[in-house]
């Protein structure tokens, strides 16, 4: 079955069977969640978009001038106005008489917190954009600062755990949810950990004329305190606990979820985390009581969503990344 | 056609002849007439534009960038609060040499609350690396913002056209408005070569390193001094094309031989010129209406000084503990000077204070002075004050 | 001088001038590793490799690949005790590949199909090779040398060639048809058969060796081993092999109303069903071992343990653990015996001890007793080979002491003992007598890629599915040479090939290609070199191990690059 000796890596770069928008070179850190997210979408987008992305580690490590590892129009201004900005391409591509359409991108930091105003604004005007969030749960890109998206008790540079605190004292925003309530077409939750998933939500948000939205979670090996190679496994953990729900909504209803075949106890995830160790401190009834309140809240997640499975399907949490020979795994 | 017109109404009018693409804006006092008189217009099909009314001035702006990044003609408007609100993206459109039009429809900046018109907001905004222009009159905010676009487009850099908040903008006034073929040859459609195209697809915004910051700042500097030329060439096309000048940098009225003058930026020039027609008892001087005060035209002002003695910077903002802002790089400009006139620094009329004819008068007594006036908020009545803060 | 663009825009893909893999401090490898089911097979079959062709919809190239170890999957399939399931991964996870189901679709695949099997007639001045004895060790060595480009003489004592295969295996376990056309597809490879020749009697040892360039002798175990108890012999004794032989070939055996077969083999269990089928009312199997999966690993019945639990469906008692300590005789007539329970544990002594635990007696009523307690070599003509041993001394091998003398099969000191390790024997021998034809030495042992263990896979990326049932011929219907495990669907096979998990081999998931944030593996269309679907692009491969650690296969390790 050897047949190649040498093989061309740049020719075969070219011949790759998917849109990468999104090419090699970047400077993400090794394990980046957000980088994966970034290129998965990019595969699902395709090329004739434009991007609008937020100050934030996406953009920082993508394009140290005079490299750009985008291969499709993009554009950075600042942190807080990504919404407005692709609201500002989407009108000009209106008024051009362009099919193209435009893509927004941001963390949570901008998404949930500095930029939330713009794109509510983009939303309510009803501009045909994807907003896509990559949602690692702090401020990475300025060292790991707590944001609106930080989990409840997690431990970031700002919300540090000590005598008096077990980490973040407030909860996640529910940030979905709040875009759902715009009337928003199609508003849904993607993990990096489900690439087919993610991909299949994309292209169905593509096809919508109108503001549509994608909140990604994506790990942060440094911020999160994993190994790169964890990512994945770490990501997962966060869908199977029910931290995390995959969820679709469509004008505010609830359209479809990603089923929960076994739920995992929110410690499996917790514990592979640096920013939850003071969670597993022994003797401290703090630590056990916030470890009961994050089951709680993952809990919460699973009755309100209705995220509990009724048995094999293959596109629950562990049917949706089984493998076949041949990759069609990630039709 | 010459047609009575409130200033406002006369913009929104000479901004549709410019053919914007997209137009973006969030109301506030006093620029609303302008963007509700843009709306009307769309909405009468007599503009074809994307109208985007935004959720703030900050969207305001960022989307006019993200329209004109995109190869759209783009034009915004707002005015005090609303700059500084903008004044992030402001600096972020510069920076981007991005192309596109703003009315600054001058207002004072809180706190305390004022409505009413000083130019405390546009020069809040002076180092965002926009081209500044300052209207004298309504004439001259139709004209200038027509060729705001031809100055924008050919130096790549966004231009703000300052509009005395309510004096000129809610004022009704006879004007006349380019037809549309003139505005038309003047004004060729917007290309822009570093668009967003997927079939060219540019990366804009990047990150730069130590390496190469402050090359880029100092391309950004030399684009803005470079615009001077391009400044006086449009006006001296604009004139060409429909008759008209509107002062290019700077222009100077008056005796050739007056040893006095006054400078000033915007409608207050209207008040002086009246004032100086009316008092025929009163020493000669000469008027300069200071109308691009980014680019700062230096050569210019040298040479519009020259033979004075005396120099009354008139200015209707101020920097706090500093004193005036105009005065300051008057005065700076001066120093290269080896005839110098002395330079007294007022602010005047601001918050809306009614500046009344006689303040000319006033002003001009300032040459008598033993010292020139550093600096002085000229027509604050101390009385008002209690006594520890006077 | 790199100049500064307008407003800092950048090109597209600009980014690849920047070779990430600089940062790199380790870097991740294709790593084949060797499946379980392919390290422990005793042919040397690659089950994890023909299952993949299979899976890829080529059953013929699956079956090729299957024969590149064993001539007689047909057979095999049929009668191997199958350790490949035992060490399949999937054992683990849920349940074991039905590989030995798979493995007999594809041998009757072929002869129904009549596939050629990947071997050339040999050229007519090749040099001559000599086999002796033409059971599943001496077939395999013939076909493997036949492969390897020489002439082959394989010679047996019988009219027929099978071995063991045909003398020893009931045909409910082995249609004879199956063993013919699978025997006779072998034999028209090319190989001369010569029936009806005897070591010591038509052929020496020492003459074919100067005849040949070199000889494999693998006679098997054809006599029955001498029993008493304390000296006892009852009158009438039978031998458990003499009854399956005369059984198999002629379809008789004495008519017994009761009788106890002592043994824990195949052999033994064999007895005891054909003992049924020839009308016995009682049938017990005593053996001193344990059942499979009780009691010491050490000392559990050797016999298949599928052929056991039929055994038991179709009604004969087994005894395990049991001792025959007495038989009682009215006369020289066995009419009973008196049983104990023994067990091997660990008394202290370095290895385990068989006991008998007194007060555990018991009378067993029989009027025949057979023993079938394993087989012993015929040393005609193998003197030389053998000095007093009772069994061949050889290495992996087969080398023997004599000079192009080379053994293997049942024969053989430390074989298998079963079809399979026969089939081992005689290819890696077939590889031992090329290799001195040409003058080379023999590696130590055979190379094989590390094995890879369960924990080396990726788990998450399987779904838990069901091995299948193969459908069995109802006990009440076994009554004569009918076969009894009736094979699986194409359709079931197509399952098993799709629940292999692929253990350190590619998988051609996209897992790696899908995963990686730095696009640094590149997929081809064709296979890279080391048969994959991806390449590593070094130049951007940050080494973070995602990529390894989401292989599900394994088949993607991380190696330190500073």
């Amino acid at each position: 079955m050897t047949t190649e000796t040498h093989i061309d890596i740049a020719e075969l770069r070219k011949k790759q069977p998917r849109f990468n928008a999104i090419d090699s070179g970047h400077r993400a850190c090794l394990g980046c969640g957000q980088a994966l997210g970034a290129r998965l979408v990019g595969e699902a987008v395709g090329p004739d978009i434009i991007v609008a992305n937020a100050t934030g580690c996406l953009e920082i490590f993508t394009t140290p001038w005079p490299e750009s590892a985008w291969r499709v129009p993009w554009m950075h201004s600042l942190f807080e106005n990504a919404g407005a900005i692709a609201s500002g391409i989407e009108a000009a591509m209106r008024a051009q008489g362009k099919s193209t359409k435009v893509v927004a991108m941001g963390g949570d930091g901008s998404t949930f917190d500095i930029g939330f105003q713009a794109l509510s604004g983009m939303l309510e005007r009803e501009h045909n954009v994807l907003y896509v969030c990559y949602d690692n749960e702090a401020y990475m890109n300025t060292g790991v600062q707590r944001s609106s998206s930080t989990p409840h008790a997690a431990m970031t540079n700002t919300s540090p755990p000590g005598k008096a605190r077990m980490g973040k004292r407030h909860l996640k925003k529910d940030i979905v949810q709040i875009i759902a309530a715009h009337h928003t077409p199609y508003a849904a939750t993607a993990s990096v950990a489900y690439p087919s998933d993610l991909r299949k939500k994309i292209r169905r948000a593509m096809e919508i004329e109108g503001p549509t939205f994608i909140q990604i979670h994506a790990p942060c090996p440094l911020g999160w305190g994993h190994e790169g190679h964890e990512s994945i496994e770490v990501e997962r953990l966060a869908v199977q606990t029910g931290l995390f729900p995959l969820v679709e909504l469509e004008r505010g209803e609830l359209t479809g979820v990603m089923p929960i075949r076994q739920q995992v106890p929110v410690t499996e995830y917790l514990k592979r985390q640096q920013r939850f160790r003071h969670l597993f401190a022994k003797g401290d009834s703090r630590a056990a009581e916030e470890l009961e309140h994050i089951q709680a809240l993952a809990d919460h997640n699973i009755e309100v969503y209705g995220l509990r499975g009724e048995g094999v399907d293959r596109f629950d949490t562990e049917g949706s990344d089984t493998v076949h020979r041949g990759g069609q795994r990630w039709a | 056609m010459m047609q009575p017109l409130e200033g406002s109404q006369a913009l929104a009018r000479a901004v549709a002849l410019c053919r914007p693409q997209v137009v973006a804006a969030y109301p506030i006092t006093p620029q609303t007439h302008i963007v509700e008189n843009i709306s009307k217009l769309v909405a009468d099909g007599v503009l074809n534009c994307e109208f985007v009314s935004v959720e703030s001035e900050f969207s305001a702006a960022s989307v006019v960038l993200g329209a004109a990044a995109a190869g759209s003609r783009a034009y915004t408007a707002t005015a005090s609060q609303g700059i500084l609100l903008m004044n992030e993206v402001l600096y972020n459109i510069a920076g981007s040499r991005i192309p596109l039009v703003l009315t600054c429809a001058n207002r004072a900046v809180s706190s305390p609350l004022s409505i009413w018109n000083d130019q405390q907001d546009s020069m809040a905004v002076r180092d965002a690396g926009w081209i500044q222009l300052y209207c004298a009159d309504n004439q001259e905010a139709v004209d200038t913002t027509i060729q705001a676009f031809r100055i924008a487009e050919a130096t790549e850099l966004p231009v703000m056209v300052c509009v005395d908040g309510f004096t000129l903008t809610h004022t009704l006034e006879g004007i006349d408005i380019p037809e549309v073929a003139e505005v038309d040859a003047f004004l060729p459609p917007f290309e822009f070569g570093r668009k967003l195209d997927p079939r060219n697809p540019k990366s804009l915004g990047t990150l730069l390193s130590p390496d190469f910051y402050p090359e880029a700042r100092h391309s950004h500097h030399m684009a803005l001094e470079k615009a001077q030329a391009v400044i006086e060439q449009v006006d001296a096309d604009f004139a060409a094309a429909i008759g008209r000048r509107s002062g290019g940098l700077l222009t100077v009225e008056g005796p050739e031989d007056a040893r006095i003058g006054i400078l000033t930026l915007g409608s207050v020039i209207g008040t002086f010129r009246e004032a100086a027609e009316e008092g025929t008892d009163l020493p000669a001087a000469k008027l300069i209406k200071l109308r691009s005060f980014r680019p700062f035209p230096v050569e210019a002002l040298k040479a519009a000084v020259a033979g004075l003695t005396d120099l009354i910077v008139v200015e209707r903002a101020l920097s706090p503990g500093a004193g005036g802002i105009v005065g300051a790089e008057v005065r700076a400009a001066m120093s290269e000077l080896a005839d110098a006139p002395r330079v007294h620094n007022v602010a005047l009329g601001l918050g809306g204070r009614d500046i009344p004819m006689s303040s000319y008068a006033e002003l001009l007594a300032l040459a008598e002075r033993d010292a020139p006036l550093r600096f002085a908020v000229f027509d604050a009545d101390l009385n008002k004050l209690p006594e520890e803060d006077r | 001088m790199t100049i500064l663009t307008r407003a800092n825009f950048a090109l597209p893909g600009t980014s690849l001038n920047y070779h990430t893999g600089t940062w790199r401090v380790q870097k991740p490898q294709h790593a084949h590793a060797s499946a379980p089911c392919h390290g422990v097979c005793p042919a040397g079959e690659d089950a994890q490799a023909y299952l993949a062709a299979l899976e890829e919809g080529h059953p013929e190239q699956a079956w090729r690949i299957l024969v590149s170890a064993n001539p007689l999957p047909a057979t095999t399939g049929r009668v191997c005790h199958h350790p490949c399931e035992s060490a399949c991964n999937r054992g683990q996870y849920d349940q074991p590949i039905a590989i030995h189901l798979v493995e007999r679709w594809l041998g009757d695949e072929a002869i129904r199909h009549n596939w050629a099997y990947p071997v050339e007639r040999p050229k007519a001045d090749a040099p001559r090779m000599a086999v002796v004895g033409a059971g599943p060790a001496g077939l395999a060595n013939a076909y493997h040398l036949l492969r390897l480009g020489y002439r082959v003489d394989l010679f047996d004592q019988l009219p027929e060639a099978g071995g063991t295969l045909r003398t020893a295996l009931p045909p409910y376990r082995l249609p004879r048809e199956v063993l013919d056309a699978e025997v006779q597809r072998l034999l028209a490879c090319g190989i001369d058969f010569h029936p009806n020749k005897k070591l010591g009697r038509d052929l020496d040892l020492d003459q074919m060796r100067l005849d040949y360039q070199a000889v494999f002798v693998a006679p098997g175990l054809q006599q029955g081993k001498e029993w008493s108890i304390d000296g006892v012999v009852p009158s009438d004794l039978h031998s458990g092999l003499d009854m399956l032989r005369d059984w198999i070939s002629l379809g008789v055996v004495p008519k017994v109303r009761s009788a106890a077969v002592i043994g824990g083999g195949n052999t033994a269990v064999d007895l005891a069903r054909i003992l049924k089928r020839a009308g016995a009312a009682e049938v017990h199997l005593i053996t001193h071992q344990s059942l499979p999966g009780d009691g010491h690993p050490l000392d559990v019945m050797s016999a298949i343990p599928r052929e056991i639990a039929q055994a038991e469906e179709e009604g004969v008692t087994i005894h395990a653990n049991r001792g025959v300590r007495r038989l009682i005789l009215r006369g020289e007539r066995v009419v009973g015996i008196e049983m104990v329970r023994m067990k091997k544990i660990d008394r202290g002594a370095g290895r385990p001890e068989r006991v008998a635990f007194e007060g555990t007696e018991t009378v067993l009523h029989v009027d025949q007793i057979i023993p079938a307690i394993g087989q012993a070599l015929d040393a005609d003509g193998m003197h030389a080979l053998l000095g007093r041993a009772a069994h061949f001394h050889a290495d992996t091998w087969g080398v023997s002491p004599l000079e192009g003398v080379f053994v293997g099969g049942d024969a053989r000191e430390k074989s298998g003992g079963s079809v399979t390790a026969a089939v081992g024997d005689g290819r890696r021998a077939a590889l031992a007598m090329h290799r001195h034809a040409r003058g080379e030495a023999n590696p130590e042992k055979e190379p094989m890629a590390q094995i890879i263990g369960i924990e080396s896979l990726n788990l998450h990326y399987y779904e838990h599915a069901p091995r299948p049932d193969e459908p069995m011929l109802p006990a009440e219907q076994r009554r004569g040479d009918e076969e009894i495990e009736l094979g699986i669907s194409a359709e079931a096979v197509r399952g098993e090939a799709h629940r292999c998990l692929s253990c350190g081999n590619c998988l051609a998931c996209d897992n790696c290609w899908t995963l990686c944030p730095d696009s640094a593996v590149l997929k081809t269309r064709e296979f890279a070199s080391d048969g994959s679907h991806y390449v590593f692009d070094y130049d951007y491969c940050k080494g973070c191990g995602l990529c390894a650690h989401e292989c599900p296969c394994g088949y993607i390790q991380m190696a330190e690059d500073l």
